[in-house]
C-alpha cells in the first residue's frame, strides 16, 4: 500500500473517531435539550372560529406589493411548515421580498365540529378569510397559495367563484386525479373500508390514523431516518433540521368527520373533481372557469401526491396564463428546507412579483 | 463521495442503508397496497371500533348509575361554552368597531405602502 493511501485511511479513521466522540457528547444533548421553536415569525390572529385561524404576518418592509397573499394550509398538518425557523421560513422569505402575507391555518377540530364538511371549508371558512384580508388591506384583489389539500380547497373555491377578484392562484403538489394515489386508493377500497362506521363511531377521524397512513407510505423511512440521525448526531445542522421536520410530521391534525367522509366518498371513491361531477352547495365545480394566472408546482419524488395525481390539474384550469413546474424534491422538501430555499422560493417570488402590482 | 477512500467502511454502511431503505420502501409498498393487507387492516380497525363502542356503552351505563355526566354530555357542554365564547367575542368586536375579528390588544401599527414594483431584471 502506498504512503498516500495509508495517510488517506488514517485521515478517514481520524474523522470517524472524531465524529463518534461528538455523537456521544451531542447525543446526550439531543435527549436533554428542547426542540427548536417553530412558527415564531411575528403575526396577529385576525380571525378564529373553531378549527379555523387566519393570521396576518407583520410586514418586514416599508413598501409591499399591492396584492396581498393568502397561504392556505392543508387540513391534515400545521401551517408552521411555511415558517420553520429564521432563514428557513417561506413566510419570512416572502415578507422580505415585499409581500403582505396572510395564512389560513387549522387547529384540531373539536368534537362538536364533526359535522363540518368540505362545503364548510370552501364556502364558509375560505370566503370569511378572503373578506377579512380584503378588509385588512383595503384591496379587492388577492393571491391564493394552497399547499396539498389546501390547494384542493383553493381550486374548489376558485372554480365556484370565477368572478371573484382572484389575482393569482398558486398550488403546491395539489392532487386532482385521486385514482392515481395508489396507496391511499388501496387503503380506502370501498369493499373493505367502512368510512361511515369510522366517522359515526369516532366523530372526527383521529390524527393517529392519518399519521399511521402517511408513515406506511414509506415503510423503511422511519428506521432509516433514525439510523441516519444517529450517524449524523455530530452534525448540528442535520440534527436541527431532523428535529424540525420530525416534529412537524408528527404534529398531525384530526379531520372533521363529515369532511373525511366526503373526501373519501367524493374524491377517493368517485374521483368527482377529476371527472367534473363534484358539487358543493348545490353548484357544480368548474375548474375550467378559473381564469386567474395559475402556477402549479409539483415535486418529482413526491410519495404522497404522485405526479400522475397532480399533473392533470394544469390542463383542467381555464387560465391562459398558466405554468406547471416539476421540481426536484419530495412532498415536504419542495416547500421547506434547503431544497426549497434554492428552488421553489425564488421561483415563487419571481412569478408572483410580476403579477402582484 | 468526495473525501472517501475505497475502503471507507462508514461510507459503505451509508450506501447500504440507502439501498436497504429503497428496498424496504418498495417491498413494503407492494405488500401494504395488496387487497389482502387492506382487508386485514380494516378487519382489525373494525374490531377496534366494535371494542370501543362496547366500552363506551358500558362506561355510559356505569356513569349513569353513578349519577355522573358521560363524555358526550361533557362534550355537549363544552360545545355550548365555545358557542357562548364565540358570541361574546363577536359582541366585543362589534362594540370596538372590529366586526368579525378579535380586538387587538395593541394600537394599530402603521401600514406599509402598497406601491412596490418588481425588481428590474438584469439584461442579458
Amino acid at each position: 500500500m502506498s504512503d498516500g493511501a495509508s495517510t488517506g485511511i488514517l485521515d478517514q479513521a481520524r474523522v470517524e473517531f472524531d465524529r463518534a466522540l461528538k455523537r456521544n457528547i451531542k447525543g446526550l444533548g439531543y435527549f436533554t435539550s428542547s426542540a427548536p421553536v417553530l412558527g415564531a415569525s411575528p403575526k396577529d390572529r385576525l380571525l378564529q372560529r373553531g378549527t379555523m385561524n387566519l393570521y396576518h404576518y407583520r410586514p418586514m418592509s416599508d413598501e409591499v406589493y399591492r396584492v396581498p397573499l393568502l397561504l392556505i394550509m392543508a387540513t391534515t398538518n400545521r401551517g408552521y411548515i411555511f415558517d420553520m425557523v429564521p432563514e428557513q421560513s417561506l413566510v419570512e422569505y416572502l415578507l422580505k421580498a415585499g409581500f403582505d402575507v396572510f395564512m389560513l391555518d387549522w387547529d384540531a377540530p373539536r368534537a362538536d365540529e364533526k359535522h363540518l364538511g368540505i362545503d364548510d371549508y370552501v364556502l364558509d371558512f375560505l370566503p370569511s378569510c378572503i373578506e377579512r384580508v380584503q378588509q385588512e388591506t383595503g384591496e379587492d384583489d388577492f393571491t391564493i397559495v394552497g399547499y396539498c389539500f389546501g390547494g384542493v380547497l383553493s381550486a374548489l373555491w376558485a372554480g365556484l367563484h370565477p368572478d371573484a377578484p382572484l389575482k393569482n392562484l398558486v398550488c403546491f403538489t395539489t392532487p386532482v386525479n385521486f385514482s392515481e394515489m395508489e396507496m391511499f386508493q388501496a387503503w380506502s377500497d370501498r369493499r373493505f373500508f367502512d368510512v361511515d362506521r369510522l366517522v359515526d363511531s369516532f366523530g372526527n377521524c383521529p390524527a393517529d390514523y392519518l399519521y399511521t397512513a402517511f408513515d406506511m407510505l414509506r415503510p423503511g423511512a422511519r428506521i432509516a431516518g433514525n439510523i441516519r440521525l444517529m450517524d449524523n448526531m455530530w452534525n448540528d445542522e442535520f440534527v436541527k433540521s431532523f428535529r424540525m421536520f420530525d416534529r412537524w410530521a408528527a404534529d398531525m391534525l384530526p379531520l372533521a368527520g363529515e369532511y373525511f367522509r366526503e373526501t373519501t366518498k367524493k374524491l377517493m371513491w368517485n374521483n368527482e373533481l377529476y371527472n367534473g361531477t363534484m358539487e358543493l352547495g348545490g353548484r357544480r365545480v368548474d375548474l375550467g372557469a378559473i381564469t386567474a394566472p395559475f402556477l402549479h408546482v409539483t415535486a418529482i419524488h413526491d410519495h404522497i401526491v404522485p405526479s400522475a395525481a397532480s399533473a392533470p390539474l394544469i390542463e383542467m384550469i381555464g387560465s391562459t396564463d398558466k405554468e406547471a413546474v416539476a421540481m426536484k424534491g419530495g412532498h415536504v422538501s419542495l416547500v421547506a428546507g434547503g431544497n426549497a430555499i434554492k428552488r421553489l422560493w425564488p421561483k415563487l417570488t419571481d412569478w408572483l412579483s410580476e403579477r402582484s402590482t | 463521495m468526495a473525501g472517501t477512500t475505497p475502503t471507507d467502511p462508514a461510507s459503505l454502511f451509508r450506501e447500504m442503508l440507502g439501498q436497504w431503505e429503497n428496498m424496504a420502501n418498495e417491498f413494503g409498498a407492494n405488500v401494504l397496497k395488496s387487497g389482502e393487507f387492506t382487508r386485514v387492516m380494516h378487519g382489525a380497525n373494525a374490531a377496534n371500533i366494535k371494542f370501543k363502542e362496547a366500552r363506551t356503552d358500558m362506561m355510559e351505563k356505569a356513569l349513569d348509575a353513578a349519577n355522573m355526566p358521560s363524555k358526550s354530555e361533557i362534550a355537549d357542554i363544552s360545545a355550548r361554552l365555545h358557542r357562548i365564547e364565540a358570541t361574546v367575542e363577536r359582541i366585543e368586536s362589534m362594540l370596538s368597531g372590529q366586526v368579525g375579528g378579535i380586538t387587538p390588544s395593541e394600537p394599530p401599527r402603521p401600514k406599509p405602502k402598497r406601491t412596490r414594483t418588481p425588481p428590474a431584471k438584469a439584461a442579458g
